[in-house]
């Protein structure tokens, strides 16, 4: 059961990765991303995890998409979109391909096969807040500085931009 | 008026057949295809003279449609004091179709656009809905309804089919996602007490579709009213997504719990409306903003932009879109507000929980649609500032003001 569901979700985020490359309606290309993050979303259920499944669904699929297609709709149709020259794409297959095999030996040479996944262990979220605020606070101190400067950066760019005019 | 030719009384005499086959048919003979054997046993029975009283003891049996449902494996298996459900029933396909979920809802939101419509006509002073029904024009909606499936839907030729057709379609999926997870009472829910740990999360998450799809169908209509109405609509969601979901952060800390179940059963002895009631304010704002209701209908503003993002939809979409989908919502966020400030199914033991559940929420969605009565649109630079500046700096004070009682330990 679960490796089937594993093989949809799989199939479901390749595909949907793929299409939000090569669409020619940029978008496509941008929902097409969105239903790449859900089948993310999807595995992360099916490890159990369903606490970060849903902030995979609330921050990418509900914050980023929505950015990415907010930000492609103002762009006029086929304008900077380049399609690639026939070496482009061969470099880029190769270069994938080489990654795959070389992540994917090191996967299979770490004993991966032989690991049992301990079972019915599930990390409720108030958990996940305890363990933020004892061990990992300087870490969290850390992001919050990181994303309080972000804003006070775009703020400061925005204001600029209005006493320019 | 002329008098009517030969081909229009035939053209009624056609029409008047096909209607009354059109009663019988679901009525009378479906009925006897599908359960002829049980009536031919029961005509048996009556011929028995003993088994008449038998016959007569089950018919009285209040709960004889319960256990005929139970015994398919597809009934409610709500037990009652009078009545336990059988030991084989399933209850999730009747939970997620009929009674907690979809039907029920969609049944009250009809009643509920015919109950708007007539609540605005007494505040204006007009009559409203008056004549379909005979009774104040209950039935409006439902001749509402046969008008909408009557009408041809018309996809504009230079819209993207595919997206346009999928927005309606997806509407309506997400709006059956959102009614799982406002659970009626400990006995009536569809998502079960052992499985709702992230109830709330769940829903903030399936609330982040909605600008997708909105800005999709925008996109799709290939009209600049539906696209403009499409930027604001996605301005107006992203900006008061922030201030409710830091409201209702406010109740998650004093219960220290994102279950709706766990939240109602923490207000047994306070309303949490009394101590969050800051919450209670930017938490129904935040709603109506959401709900794209009066003082914030910018999104679909008629005199402005025709009907925003809307213009192009007709016909059964746009039932879907503006009457099904929006009341769906109004139900869902009024659902939710009665779990986290009035104490949802809690109350005197005279009326069972489910009924006080659908009181409160009632309330409260008589509120939300006062609003619209005699309130002017906002402009749409008030709008995100009152969203981003004042209703962001009252919820993170309300987190504050829940963070102090709990550390003290008042509650």
């Amino acid at each position: 059961m679960v490796d089937i569901v594993f093989l949809a979700l799989a199939a479901v985020s390749i595909g949907a990765s793929v299409i939000a490359l090569e669409a020619r309606e940029i978008v496509y290309g941008a929902v097409a991303l969105g239903v790449s993050f859900l089948g993310l979303a999807g595995f992360f259920i099916i490890l159990d995890a369903p606490f970060v499944a849903l902030f995979q669904i609330t921050v990418y699929v509900g914050a980023v998409v929505v950015l990415i297609l907010f930000t492609v709709m103002l762009i006029r149709r086929e304008k900077g979109v380049k399609t690639p020259a026939a070496w482009e794409r061969g470099v880029g297959i190769v270069a994938a391909a080489v990654l795959a095999i070389g992540m994917g030996s090191v996967a299979f040479a770490s004993g991966l096969q032989t690991w049992v996944a301990p079972q019915g262990v599930q990390v409720s979220f108030r958990e996940i807040g305890v363990q933020l605020l004892t061990q990992y606070w300087p870490i969290l101190l850390i992001l919050g500085l990181v994303l309080a400067s972000a804003v006070m950066g775009a703020l400061t760019l925005a204001k600029v931009e209005r006493e320019e005019k | 008026m002329s008098e009517p030719t030969d081909f229009e009384e035939f053209l009624k005499r056609v029409v008047t057949i096909v209607f009354w086959i059109l009663l019988i048919v679901p009525i009378i003979v479906l009925p006897l295809l599908f359960f002829g054997s049980e009536i031919l046993q029961a005509l048996q029975l009556l011929v028995n003279a003993n088994s008449i009283f038998i016959l007569i003891n089950k018919a009285q049996n209040p709960f004889l449609a319960f256990e005929l449902m139970d015994s398919l494996g597809q009934g409610p298996c709500i037990a009652t004091a009078t009545y336990q459900p059988s030991a084989g029933c399933n209850p999730t396909f009747f939970r997620i179709v009929i009674f907690p979920g979809f039907t029920f809802v969609a049944l009250l939101t009809l009643w509920l656009g015919w109950f708007e419509r007539k609540l605005a006509a007494k505040v204006h002073m007009r009559y409203g809905p008056l004549y379909a029904g005979r009774i104040s024009g209950v039935l409006q909606p439902i001749a509402d309804i046969l008008k909408l499936l009557g009408k041809e839907l018309i996809i504009p030729a230079k819209a993207d089919k595919p997206f346009f057709i999928a927005v309606p379609l997806l509407t309506m999926g997400i709006s059956a996602a959102l009614l799982t997870l406002i659970p009626l009472s400990e006995r009536v829910y569809v998502v079960p007490p052992a499985s709702a740990s992230l109830g709330l999360l769940v829903l903030f998450a399936v609330l982040g579709f909605y600008p997708i799809i909105i800005l999709m169908g925008a996109w799709a209509s290939s009209n600049k009213f539906s696209f403009i109405g499409g930027l604001r609509a996605l301005h107006q969601l992203v900006s008061y997504e922030i201030p409710w979901f830091l409201a209702v952060l406010g109740v998650v800390v004093l219960t220290s719990s994102l279950d709706p179940f766990q939240i109602v059963r923490a207000q047994s002895k306070i309303w949490f409306i009394v101590p969050q009631f800051i919450a209670a304010f930017v938490f129904l704002t935040a709603t109506l903003a959401e709900l794209e209701r009066i003082p914030f209908d910018l999104p679909e503003a008629d005199t402005e932009i025709v009907f925003g993002w809307l213009t192009e939809y007709g016909g059964m979409f746009w039932g879907i879109l503006f009457g099904l989908s929006p009341f769906i919502k109004l139900y869902v966020f009024s659902g939710l507000f009665t779990i986290l400030f009035l104490g949802g199914w809690l109350g005197p033991a005279f009326l069972p929980p489910e009924i006080w559940f659908i009181l409160k929420t009632f309330v409260v969605i008589t509120v939300i649609m006062f609003s619209r009565v005699f309130n002017p649109r906002i402009r749409i630079d008030l709008l995100i500032r009152v969203g981003w500046v004042y209703l962001i700096l009252l919820a993170v004070i309300n987190l504050f003001i829940a963070v102090g009682l709990k550390a003290f330990g008042v509650l």
